[in-house]
């Protein structure tokens, strides 16, 4: 798709819901469930009202070792932009440094468009860094969901438009699309069974430091019959043991 | 910036943070932006089932903190009143409070008025893994302005990405090391002692040390509890 014709799309569509410093209209943005389609036409909305020709949305790995970003969804879905190779390739790894430690965006412009240096120069709380696609101009994102799960959401173009005011609402928006694309990412929760409230209760304990004996104390049961919930807890997550079905019911939200 | 006056003069929106005195320069000025009176940031340590809310920064008068309690200033600051970036706040008045999902009681919530926090909401900031949260309130309700409010919401987490390790030290947050991280979250990965060495490519020895030490920073009783620690201050 063309710039002009995104543009055009995206306007044609509509204007009430896209904005949420706009009057009105922000629990509507952020709060219904969404689809990728929808994320990604979310995306185009914030991608025009900076003049963006292209962005991305992508996922921190968790490990700590390989600091690598994962592709979620580009300008070019179903399909992947060519710059988004670049991006989670080696390019990325300074910025998924930057993202852990930082919520500031950074900026590049490796194009030649004096523009772009100049726009990007003159806001505040922003840092140049390494361009991530070669011969391109853009900006990233960190954001971050409840559940810890970090991200970076990326747009180029060589003619955006960015004010000071506009940048805390930009990025604010890439927050709250993260938050719903982080809820609606395919994981463990899909083929999950139902946990039982009192496997869940036993899990709480487990995460508060209680050994087995002391949940059966606690809850009036066996020892036995604490350790089979806990065992079925840990089968339902599709975890290998207990520290790993603690840390995936954390992470779900399952437990606080 | 060391003197009051140095503090309310400098214009610190925008600029580096470097020491404590810009950080409170920094807060009041946002602040007044906003409309509001009052401001707290504040860091959540979980103890076992409580959360307990530990203060960064605050311009509240000493004696409102002690009357309203820092269990009640943590149930505020994680309540369901909390909002994420981007997301519209709502605000916590004081005078309509007994309907507020129980959040505070009748006499609390008479307390805040009278202390000068008859409107209050309540944000999550995020820098970097970090979580904090700032509380900003008004005298009157209905004073602070609620696009400006988003707006300050993420100023407040471009600020504090600047000073990380005031931040860390003053809310005694993520006081790992990086391979103490790095082991806790394989383990919470589900790998064994033995599994993480050969990841880490150090011996099974060095690997339990570095649990063992995770596990006393925390003062958590077990591998488990250590790992709950560290996913709900977002530290792997």
């Amino acid at each position: 798709m063309k710039h002009a014709d995104i543009k055009e799309t995206a306007e044609a569509l509509f204007n009430e819901q896209r904005n949420p410093f706009g009057a009105f209209t922000l629990g509507s943005e952020t709060h219904h469930a969404v689809t990728i389609p929808d994320a990604v036409r979310r995306c185009r909305w914030i991608a025009v009202d900076m003049n963006a020709s292209a962005f991305g949305l992508f996922f921190v790995s968790p490990s700590p070792e390989r600091a690598r970003l994962v592709p979620c969804f580009d300008s070019d879905y179903p399909g992947i932009a060519v710059a988004t190779k670049f991006i989670s390739g080696a390019n990325g790894e300074e910025i998924v440094r930057h993202t852990r430690l930082s919520t500031e965006p950074r900026w590049w412009t490796d194009d030649g468009v004096a523009a772009m240096a100049e726009l990007f120069g003159n806001l505040a709380w922003t840092e140049q860094m390494a361009a991530l696609v070669p011969g391109t101009s853009g900006i990233a994102f960190p954001v971050h969901a409840d559940r810890g799960q970090c991200g970076l959401v990326v747009f180029l173009g060589s003619e955006m438009t960015l004010q000071q005011d506009a940048l805390y609402e930009i990025h604010a928006r890439c927050f709250s699309l993260f938050a719903a694309v982080a809820r609606i990412r395919p994981g463990d929760t899909g083929r999950m069974r139902a946990i039982s409230k009192r496997e869940l209760e036993c899990l709480k304990l487990t995460a508060n430091g209680n050994t087995s004996e002391e949940i059966a104390r606690l809850l009036k049961l066996s020892v036995h019959t604490a350790n089979q919930y806990l065992t079925q807890s840990t089968q339902k997550l599709n975890a290998v043991n207990r520290n790993q079905a603690v840390a995936k019911a954390l992470r779900l939200g399952l437990i606080e | 910036m060391s003197s009051p006056a140095a503090l309310l003069q400098s214009d610190t929106l925008g600029s580096r943070l470097t020491s404590r005195g810009d950080l409170t320069s920094f807060f009041m000025q946002l602040t007044a932006e906003i409309g509001a009176d009052s401001y707290m940031l504040v860091a959540i340590v979980h103890d076992q089932d409580r959360n307990d809310a530990r203060i960064v920064s605050s311009n509240w008068i000493f004696d409102a903190i002690e009357l309203i309690g820092k269990r009640l200033i943590a149930g505020l600051a994680q309540g369901a009143l909390t909002v994420a970036p981007g997301i519209r706040p709502h605000p916590l008045v004081a005078s309509r409070a007994p309907e507020t999902d129980g959040l505070i009681t009748g006499e609390e919530a008479r307390l805040l008025d009278v202390l000068g926090h008859a409107e209050i909401y309540s944000l999550r900031l995020n820098v970097g893994r970090q979580r904090l949260f700032a509380l900003f309130s008004a005298a009157t309700a209905g004073s602070i302005d609620q696009p400006a409010l988003m707006r300050a919401q993420l100023k407040c987490c471009y600020a504090l990405s600047h000073i990380p390790q005031l931040i860390a030290a003053a809310a005694m947050q993520d006081p790992l090391s990086d391979r103490e991280r790095e082991c806790l979250f394989w383990v919470s990965e589900g790998k064994t002692t033995d599994e993480v060495a050969v990841i880490l490519g150090v011996s099974s020895n060095t690997v339990n040390s570095y649990i063992t030490h995770a596990i006393q920073k925390f003062a958590a009783s077990n591998r488990a509890m250590a790992i709950a620690t560290a996913i709900r201050s977002g530290i792997i």
